[in-house]
């Protein structure tokens, strides 16, 4: 008898159980979980997304390079989704054997299946215009929707938004503006009229380069999750989640900056040594801004500010993946369907037949698909919150009860961030949640 | 009395933390008049991080070495006395107990080691901004 009290004792927890509406969640989460319950269909939906998420974010981060390096201030920008070959072929600095830090075995240059698709689309072969104009495309819009959410945001933490606004960047700008420009009177004309107005578009150019930085990351960590899951890699969803945390911490320290190429030459408007590391003036950013904030999407529902539906504060939006109802899908061409029909394109085909399996088959794909994607962020979610208790609080398997205390109140507020009627956390703990 | 590198370099824990010093550049910064507060890593905290944590490009190496530094020479009894202190860095550093005494998530194992040009407290873990 004394031995099982003393086991018991043993085995007691240092803290009491938490009394937070999801603290099953927060209890997971400090058993080493992820906010996405451990089964097996979870970690294939989710393994399966990220492979559809990756082609054509392979397709994104090459562009949003492209537009901020190359396209820079074109006042007709109607090619700037036409990436050049170089920037298709750019090696990505975390695939193949080339790379430094390989997190992808597969190759360095744009995938096979995102050529494949860009040559024949859902219609079929045919010049790469009528493909644009028919939308027969990967939809950059989505793209640039969240850098446009990163811009619209800022202040999220990192020190990249007030270098923005920064001496030393208005200079480095204002070069590499009048040299863009030189020979072209009107618009260097329309510079010194409204300097403002071009320095507000390299902002945003900025924030392009940002993300297309950081997308260059994720989309090989996905490929590569796809490759270990097909391999029998992953035994369950916290060993996923690890992956994605191991990945941060790989490239935390991954510079941030913006070059402007004219021809050969490099203008650097904000250069690799001012500091700037992928985890805090991209990764957390983005995740805030996307996975969180956004804004509403006109074209799927009608908000009225006046009557509060709209938080007066930017940091109360909850307009993101985490929040989204993921049904009004293909109504107004709005960002978040545009990722999704990208994805479609891309489904492994162990996807497909859950779908296939589920409500109305291939007719609601989209909407499925959707929701697997909501499960899969809530997932990487997971993943930046535990490299972030990582980082700034204590191990798991800490040993001082003021530790693991700390620990708690960390991962309680993290779920506040849930508590919001809008939030899907509840949702994605039921399988039938399709 | 010896500077604060020196002293480091003496004790035989710092290699992590000198070397990535001399990696990002800072030696000569370190080893002005100062005064500095710095917040010193043993080598089996930089061993704890995930792979791959400091293996990055000096200025971004800096970033994490000078959140470790004060400018000023403070001792733990004035430290404590303060909830946050401004790193280098430009991010606060937390003191989140006096007794024992840690500094964010990191334990100090050994305070108060006066050099020629500030002062060193020894440090369980490497602490990070954010």
């Amino acid at each position: 008898m004394s031995a099982t009290v003393a086991s018991e004792r043993i085995k007691a927890p240092l803290i009491p159980p938490s009394t937070h509406r999801y603290a099953d969640v927060i209890h997971r989460l400090e058993a080493g979980g992820s906010m996405l319950p451990d089964t097996p269909e979870n970690l294939k939906q989710i393994i399966g997304i990220y492979k559809a998420y990756a082609v054509p974010m392979d397709f994104y981060w090459r562009d949003l390079l492209y537009i901020a390096e190359r396209v820079f201030l074109n006042p007709l920008p109607a090619f700037k989704y036409f990436i050049s070959q170089e920037y298709l072929d750019r090696p990505n600095s975390y695939a193949g054997d080339q790379s430094q830090l390989r997190i992808w075995r597969g190759g360095e240059k744009a995938h096979p299946e995102l050529l494949e698709f860009m040559e024949r689309g859902e219609t079929g072969r045919m010049p790469k215009l009528l493909h644009h104009l028919w939308h027969d495309r990967v939809n950059m819009e989505f793209a640039e929707a969240c850098m446009q959410a990163m811009l619209w945001h800022q202040g999220m933490g990192g020190r990249f938004n007030d270098y923005l606004e920064s001496d030393a960047y208005k200079a480095n700008a204002d070069r590499a503006i009048k040299a863009y420009f030189k020979g072209n009177p009107l618009m260097l004309g329309l510079y010194a009229l409204f300097p403002d107005m071009f320095l507000e578009q390299v902002r945003q150019l900025s924030y392009t380069a940002n993300l297309g930085l950081f997308w260059e990351v994720m989309a090989p960590v996905f490929f590569e999750m796809s490759d270990i899951y097909d391999e029998g890699g992953f035994k369950g969803v916290p060993d996923a989640m690890d992956f994605i945390v191991n990945g941060i911490f790989a490239v935390a320290g991954r510079p941030i900056y913006h070059h402007l190429y004219i021809g050969d030459e490099c203008y650097e408007i904000i250069p690799k040594s001012e500091g700037f590391t992928w985890l805090y003036e991209a990764a957390l950013p983005y995740v805030e801004a996307v996975f969180y904030r956004t804004a509403p999407f006109r074209g799927t529902k009608s908000y009225n500010a006046q009557a509060g539906q709209v938080p007066a504060d930017q940091a109360d939006f909850h307009y993101g993946i985490l929040y989204a109802d993921v049904f009004p899908v293909g109504s107004a061409g709005i960002p978040p369907t545009l990722l999704m029909q990208d994805m479609v394109h891309f489904l492994p085909p162990y996807l497909k037949e859950i779908y296939r399996e589920h409500k109305r088959g291939e007719e609601d794909e989209l909407v499925q698909l959707g929701i697997t994607f909501q499960r899969s962020m809530y997932n990487v979610t997971s993943a930046v919150i535990q490299a972030l208790r990582c980082a700034l609080l204590y191990p798991l398997d800490d040993t001082n009860p003021e530790h693991l205390m700390a620990n708690r109140r960390f991962f309680e507020a993290q779920m506040d961030r849930f508590l919001r009627p809008e939030a899907r956390l509840p949702d994605i703990q039921s399988q039938n949640y399709r | 009395m010896a500077s604060i590198l020196e002293t480091a370099a003496s004790v035989g824990v710092f290699n992590t933390l000198l070397a990535a010093v001399d990696a990002a550049g800072l030696r000569e910064a370190l080893e002005g008049p100062g005064p500095f507060t710095v917040f010193a890593p043993v080598d089996d905290a930089f061993a704890a991080l995930p792979p791959g944590t400091v293996q990055t490009p000096p200025p971004q190496l800096a970033r994490i070495l000078t959140y470790h530094v004060l400018s000023g020479a403070y001792s733990r009894e004035q430290l404590v006395a303060e909830d946050s202190w401004s790193s280098l860095e430009g991010a606060p550093i937390p003191i989140r107990c006096k007794d024992p005494f840690e500094v964010k998530n990191a334990t100090v194992v050994t305070a108060d080691v006066v050099c020629d040009n500030g002062v060193v407290h020894v440090i369980d873990r490497v602490i990070l901004p954010g």
